[in-house]
């Protein structure tokens, strides 16, 4: 490092910016080996200054070799990664994908690695039982990475995505992604169905004819010969399906627990997907959200666009939003007055309350509908009807609403998308609530009906009257072009789905085949709504948030499905209808678990050991303790997050700790310090020469500092640029002064050491 | 039986798959993007060190459709190429398009979009390549005061150390926190 610097001062100023850089690199040298970069980390990510080193030198063949070589120097101090087991070849391979270097540098690094991996594994024998584990560990890597390979190369749709995208950006890529899942979901869904209960039952019902009508109506309302058949619960047989060979399959019980492992599977995976979603959507980007100026400049060009229309479209959003955000600034910020903001609150709050009204006299209107006795055939139809259509226009009505009240867009958006979500659940809720109690013979049959309507009007509604209406909306802006052409509306889209996925929920356990019905209806509308996006609509002008909307989306979801399981779970637990559906011959369809599986009846003590666990004492000490786990959690969650806080105050203060310190180092280094004793000032009389013998004796431990010791003082005159100079009778104190300024006279390191300090001024200054 | 092609090593493979974020279709998936840009020079077979010997001209791997339309193409070939020409190799080429993709980590992505960003390669984000970086985003619409203006709000909120320009902690530290970062930062191949 010193040569370095030696040969940077003999060279002339301009080819010191490289030498600035080299210096750059020998700093970063420097601070690798400072403690803290020693620790071995729990992730072993590797740090930046590594490739800064690597980025600065120049590359060539030789050179990236030396380069891999500083690279697996520094992977090998990390003891756990150099182990020759699957837990640190899983290491080392997240350790190479995380570092920032080019491909070619990376597959030298792993070569060199893995050479020296199995270098050192020759010297230590592996006992028996831990070759086992490690085996069966790799075995399961190996058999994962398979499998997720299987599930990629399926790649549905996958270019017709990447179509949409490049031409809309990621915002509308974002909603065909969900709608995707969705459909993934359904049709693992319905397979699982088909399988362990339409399929057993059909081999039961192969010997019966068909009876009833089965006209286009009845395909739509679900009754006539359709009531009776796979499509609903009600026919489903009760007892044990005998076929030719020795097997019998159980139908309550195939049926029972198909259903239930199924909920609780598929809420499992939601709840998973949820919680990932909203920790990289939410929580890692917290406190991030006031930089807006330097976010629009780095996160405003959407990287995936690839057709120009969008390409011209997203720079002038980006140039709309820079002026927006201009002008804001420049405005003088009005601080709200606490009238305003009372204000603003009071009509929040009766906006609030006003939609809660209407959702409540909507349902309650449903109820009535629905319990009115009429004579009309097909009357079920027309309430299906004039739920969907209802269901299907609210979301626009609510966010026309939102306008009216004082939320920022973004809030505003989350308060619509609440307010839509609370209608469609209410609804569904309230409809299989008036079925369970209607009191008619099979209400079970009769909730799938209502379900499988839902889904087919709906699925009219979305298939062909909106399309419809898009392209007439889009024919109108070619011949009449006004300056809002229509955009493809990402919320209430994705509302639709929502609701789609909740109408399956509630229905799935009464109608088995809707499954296969909705699946294909999402398969459908994916073509539908492609169409649609490419022909008639225009890429959105105000950029989206993608991803933490469909953080919300998701939660949506697996709130919809939280809601159902509640629902059912209370519903069943009074009891089935006795006339139909394969729990005919239980009193209650629990006890489908509890006759049939565990025949409680016959074992006495675990029947009284689950009658006291379910006893209300237990079951609310289990919720207080879930309550007090909650706010545990939430305690440590608040006091993370000021810690998180605190340290970020840390790092800012650290960074400029470290480039001071370094500054200084070089200094040192360059023999800028004061103190370093050159031949020509250690004369005897010199003042550096007693400093350094008296007062920074060796002996002086701790540097105590004894200026009465000095022959000047520290607390010194400032120098006088006094032009003349009093005669020394008149100022017997005043000491002399030097003319040109050496330091002699002081001992602060303004001036700094001799020989350096003639041409150098500046380069101190540079230095700095 | 026909004669199948074998584009890849196993060895090469897996060293891919343990070097970048993708699967082993994906690379395939990326090498045919890669020889369509310019069948003739690259070729079907890439068994030897042609995946990093072999390099397409960067005025070709600009007409590619996923950068045909991003104002940074150029600094982008720039960064991801072995010698800063902006000519890739297909190393290369599946190193850019993995630090693109979904499954890279917010921080790879942080230290590429920084040097994609520091316009002339000097590790720090200045007010030049701050200037230049508006121009293009907005196609040259903005008038040079309010770019000024804009530069400064940026310098305002991220500068963290007061030095005038961003260093690697600042960029690090806006652009991790920023809730579009991922979605907008991603190309899918």
């Amino acid at each position: 490092m010193e040569d370095q610097i030696e040969e940077m001062e003999l060279k002339p100023v301009n080819v010191r910016r490289t030498f600035t850089l080299r210096s750059n690199v020998a700093r970063q040298v420097a601070v690798n080996f400072m403690p803290s970069r020693q620790l071995p980390y729990g992730t072993l990510r590797l740090r930046r200054t590594t490739s800064e080193n690597n980025v600065l030198l120049e590359s060539s063949g030789d050179e990236t070799d030396k380069q891999a070589e500083i690279i697996v120097r520094e992977m090998e101090q990390h003891q756990r990664l150099m182990e020759d087991n699957p837990v640190s070849e899983e290491l080392r391979r997240e350790a190479l994908r995380d570092l920032p270097q080019g491909l070619t540098m990376k597959r030298n690094v792993r070569a060199k690695l893995s050479a020296s991996v199995s270098l050192r594994s020759k010297h230590r024998p592996i006992n028996m039982f831990k070759r086992l584990k490690y085996r069966i560990s790799f075995a399961w890597k190996k058999a994962r990475d398979r499998i997720s390979d299987l599930i990629f190369s399926i790649e549905l749709w996958y270019e017709a995505i990447r179509h949409v995208e490049g031409h809309f950006g990621s915002a509308v890529g974002s909603y065909f992604h969900f709608l995707r899942w969705l459909f993934a979901l359904d049709l693992v869904l319905a397979v699982l169905v088909i399988s362990f209960v339409v399929v057993p039952q059909a081999l039961h019902d192969q010997h019966r004819n068909r009876t009833g009508s089965m006209g286009f109506l009845d395909f739509v309302s679900g009754k006539g010969g359709f009531e009776d058949s796979l499509l609903f619960y009600g026919h489903y047989h009760d007892g044990d399906i005998v076929t030719t060979g020795p097997l019998t399959y159980n139908m309550p019980f195939a049926y029972f627990f198909t259903m239930l492992c199924l909920y609780f599977l598929f809420f499992a995976l939601l709840c998973y997907r949820t919680a990932y979603s909203y920790r990289r959507n939410f929580i890692e980007i917290a406190g991030g959200l006031s930089n807006v100026f330097a976010s629009k400049v780095f996160c405003g060009w959407d990287f995936g666009i690839t057709s120009q229309q969008a390409a011209a479209l997203n720079a002038s959003s980006i140039y709309n939003e820079f002026k927006e955000l201009l002008s804001e600034q420049n405005k003088n910020q009005v601080t709200k007055s606490f009238w305003t903001k009372f204000w603003q609150c009071l009509v929040n709050i009766v906006v609030t309350a006003f939609v809660l009204g209407l959702i409540i006299s909507l349902e309650y209107g449903l109820w009535q509908l629905l319990s009115s006795e009429t004579d009309l055939s097909r009357w079920e139809i027309y309430v299906s009807s004039i739920v969907t259509f209802v269901l299907a226009v609210c979301p626009i009505l609510f966010h026309l609403i939102v306008r009216l009240e004082f939320y920022k867009p973004r809030t505003g958006f989350y308060v619509t998308l609440a307010r839509t979500g609370l209608l469609d659940i209410g609804t569904l809720t309230l409809l299989l609530v008036y079925w369970a109690r209607s009191g008619s013979e099979c209400w079970e049959t009769s909730m799938g009906q209502e379900a499988y309507r839902l889904v087919i009007l709906d699925a009219l509604l979305s298939l062909f009257l909106i399309p419809l209406v898009e392209f007439a909306r889009s024919f109108i802006f070619k011949m009449n072009p006004s300056d809002s052409p229509p955009e493809f509306n990402i919320a209430y889209n994705s509302l639709t789905l929502i609701y789609n996925q909740a109408v399956l929920w509630y229905g799935m356990l009464f109608s088995p085949l809707l499954t296969v019905v909705v699946t294909f209806k999402f398969f459908l509308l994916f073509y539908v709504k492609r169409e649609c996006a490419l022909r008639a609509c225009q890429p959105a002008r105000k950029v989206w948030r993608a991803a933490q909307t469909q953080t919300v989306l998701y939660m949506l979801v697996t709130l919809s499905l939280f809601t159902t399981l509640f629902t059912i779970g209370s519903l069943f637990v009074r009891g089935s209808s006795q006339h139909c559906g394969p729990f005919r011959g239980y009193e209650a369809v629990y006890s489908v678990v509890s006759e049939g599986v565990l025949q409680l009846a016959r074992r006495r003590t675990l029947a009284q050991v689950l009658a006291f666990l379910t006893r209300p004492g237990v079951i609310a000490f289990l919720l207080l303790s879930l309550c007090v786990a909650v706010y545990y959690m939430r305690a440590k969650a608040r006091a993370q997050r000021s810690m998180v806080g605190i340290l970020r105050r840390m790092l800012v203060l650290q960074s400029k700790d470290k480039d001071f310190l370094l500054a200084a180092i070089d200094k040192v280094s360059n023999g800028e310090w004061l103190y370093s004793p050159k031949p020509e000032d250690q004369g005897a009389d010199s003042h550096t020469w007693k400093y350094l013998q008296e007062v920074r004796k060796p002996s002086n431990a701790g540097y105590h500092f004894d200026p009465t010791r000095l022959n000047h003082s520290m607390i010194e005159r400032p120098r006088s640029y006094a032009k003349d100079i009093r005669p020394n009778s008149y100022h017997m104190e005043r000491r002399k002064s030097s003319e040109d300024g050496e330091t002699d006279s002081s001992f602060s390191w303004q001036g700094s050491g001799n020989c350096l300090n003639k041409e150098n001024d500046a380069e101190v200054g540079k230095w700095l | 039986m026909g004669n199948k092609v074998v584009t890849f090593t196993e060895q090469q493979l897996e060293d891919y798959q343990d070097c970048t974020f993708f699967t082993r279709k994906e690379i395939l998936r990326v090498f045919k993007r890669f020889r369509d840009v310019n069948p003739d020079l690259v070729p079907k077979r890439m068994t030897e060190n042609q995946a990093h010997t072999i390099a397409v001209p960067v005025e070709e791997i600009e007409k590619l459709p996923e950068l045909k339309e991003n104002p940074f193409k150029r600094r982008i070939c720039q960064v991801f190429s072995h010698d800063g020409s902006g000519n890739l190799t297909f190393e290369d080429f599946l190193d850019m398009m993995s630090v693109f993709s979904e499954a890279a980590p917010r921080d790879i992505k942080a230290w590429y979009a920084f040097r994609i960003y520091d316009l002339d390669d000097d590790m720090y984000i200045g007010r030049e390549d701050l200037l230049e970086a508006t121009r293009l985003l907005t196609k040259g619409e903005l008038h040079q005061q309010e770019r000024d203006e804009i530069v400064a709000s940026v310098l305002d909120e991220a500068d963290v150390d007061g030095d005038g320009k961003l260093s690697f902690m600042d960029f690090e530290h806006v652009v991790v926190r920023a809730p579009d970062f991922l979605s907008t930062f991603h190309i899918r191949v």
